[in-house]
C-alpha cells in the first residue's frame, strides 16, 4: 500500500534506553507525535483523562455559557494558547540546550521557548503564558503563569481564567517515547489540581511542516466563524 | 481514474487510523449537526491549503438544477502524511460527499464521508472534532 500510495514505509519507532545529552541530562530532542486531545475529560489511545472536573461555580458557569459559535478564537485563527497547542493532533518539535528548551508546534507554525532555571519574567499576560523549567531528577518540569485568559483548555471549549497554573511534566521514558502529564491549577475555576496523562512517540521519519492558519481560511472570510469580543 | 480513487480509499482508511483533525477550530460554531447533507456529484476543484483542504463539487437537486457546492476536509500536512496528495482527488472525479451543512444556509459543508462510484464508503472528518462519527446515512 505504501508503494501505491507513493510514500516511504514508516521508520520503526525507536528502541532502548532514553538517550542523553553531553550534559547528561535526558534528551527530550526530536519530533513528536501526539494523541490529538479535543476534550480534556476523555480518555484514549496514549492519553487518560479527567472524566469529572471539578468546578467551582464560577467555572460551571463559564462552561455552560461558552457558545463557540458566538465567538472562536481558534477558527479565527488567533493565537491557540499553550494547552490548545499541546492538545493539537500536529506534531511538535522540541529543541533543547541546557539553557533553554524550545516547543516548535507545526499547528499554526508557533513556537514556545522555555527558559531553564530562571525565575518567571514580570510583565504583560500572553496566549502561552510565561514559563520556566527545571530538571527534577530525569523530568523537565515546566512551570506557566501570566496568562491573559482569552483561550480554552480544548477544542470542545473548557474554561480557564486568567489565575490559570499550567505545571508540565516531560520525561523521556525510552528511545521511542517520552511521558507528558500536564495539570491544570485554576483555583478561580477549579476546586482543585487536575491532570491529563500521555504518551508521545517519536517520529524519525516525520520533518516538520509549515501550517499557515491564514493561508485560505474560508470559515472566516466567509463569515462562519465569527472572531469572539474581548 | 481507477487509480487516483484507489489511492483515495486507501489514504482516507489511513486517515480514520490516524485521528485527522478538525482542530483548527470548533465544529460547533459552523456547522449544525442536525442537518445533513448527501451530494452527488462532480468535484470542479480542489483547494489543497492549509487550515483545511476543500472540495468543490457540481450536484443535481431532484429537479435536475446543478448547485454548487463547497464541503471542508482535513487539513493538508495530516493528508500528506497519510499518502495524499494534491492529485489524489482532481476535478472530473465523482464522488458522492456526506456530510453537516453549515449554520448559514448556504452550499457549505463538513465532509464526514466520501462514497466512490463503486460502492465503496470511506470516512474523511475527523473521529473527535465534535461532529458525527461518519456520514448522516450511517447514525441512529
Amino acid at each position: 500500500m505504501s508503494a501505491l500510495l507513493g510514500q516511504s514505509a514508516k521508520v520503526p519507532t525507536p528502541t532502548g534506553t532514553a538517550p542523553r545529552t553531553p550534559d547528561g541530562k535526558p534528551d527530550l530532542s526530536g519530533l513528536w507525535q501526539r494523541p490529538y486531545v479535543p476534550d480534556m475529560t476523555k480518555s484514549g489511545r496514549g492519553q487518560q483523562g479527567t472524566p469529572e472536573l471539578p468546578f467551582t461555580d464560577a467555572g460551571m458557569q463559564a462552561w455552560k455559557s461558552y457558545d463557540a459559535a458566538q465567538g472562536d478564537y481558534t477558527g479565527a485563527c488567533l493565537p491557540f494558547g499553550l494547552l490548545r497547542s499541546m492538545n493539537s493532533p500536529d506534531p511538535i518539535q522540541i529543541m533543547q540546550s541546557p539553557k533553554y528548551v524550545a516547543l516548535l508546534y507545526e499547528q499554526n507554525t508557533w513556537f514556545h521557548v522555555i527558559p531553564i532555571d530562571k525565575p518567571h519574567r514580570e510583565g504583560e499576560p500572553t496566549w502561552f503564558g510565561d514559563s520556566v523549567g527545571h530538571w527534577d531528577g530525569d523530568t523537565l518540569v515546566v512551570d506557566t503563569v501570566n496568562f491573559n485568559g482569552r483561550t480554552r483548555l480544548d477544542t470542545i471549549g473548557h474554561p480557564h481564567s486568567d489565575a490559570l497554573h499550567v505545571i508540565e511534566r516531560f520525561t523521556r521514558t525510552d528511545a521511542g517515547h517520552s511521558a507528558y502529564e500536564v495539570t491544570i491549577d485554576d483555583p478561580k475555576y477549579f476546586t482543585k489540581p487536575w491532570k491529563n496523562t500521555r504518551t508521545f512517540t517519536i517520529r524519525p521519519d516525520w520533518e516538520i511542516m509549515e501550517y499557515s492558519c491564514e493561508e485560505n481560511n474560508k470559515d472566516l472570510y466567509e463569515g462562519r466563524v465569527k472572531v469572539p469580543q474581548h | 481514474m481507477k487509480h487516483t480513487l484507489g489511492c483515495l480509499v486507501a489514504a482516507l482508511g489511513l486517515v480514520l487510523s490516524a485521528l485527522p483533525a478538525l482542530a483548527h477550530h470548533s465544529f460547533a460554531a459552523e456547522f449544525d449537526i442536525k442537518k445533513p447533507v448527501t451530494l452527488q456529484g462532480v468535484v470542479t476543484k480542489i483547494d489543497w491549503m492549509n487550515p483545511h483542504i476543500w472540495i468543490y463539487l457540481d450536484s443535481k437537486d431532484e429537479s435536475g438544477a446543478v448547485a454548487h457546492w463547497q464541503c471542508e476536509g482535513a487539513p493538508p500536512n495530516t493528508l500528506t502524511r497519510q499518502g495524499w496528495t494534491k492529485s489524489s482527488l482532481k476535478a472530473g472525479d465523482q464522488v458522492t460527499i456526506e456530510g453537516v451543512r453549515a449554520k448559514d444556509g448556504t452550499n457549505t459543508c463538513n465532509s464526514r464521508s466520501v462514497k466512490l462510484p463503486d460502492g465503496r464508503s470511506v470516512f474523511a472528518g475527523s473521529p473527535d472534532d465534535g461532529g458525527p462519527k461518519a456520514g448522516p446515512s450511517s447514525q441512529q
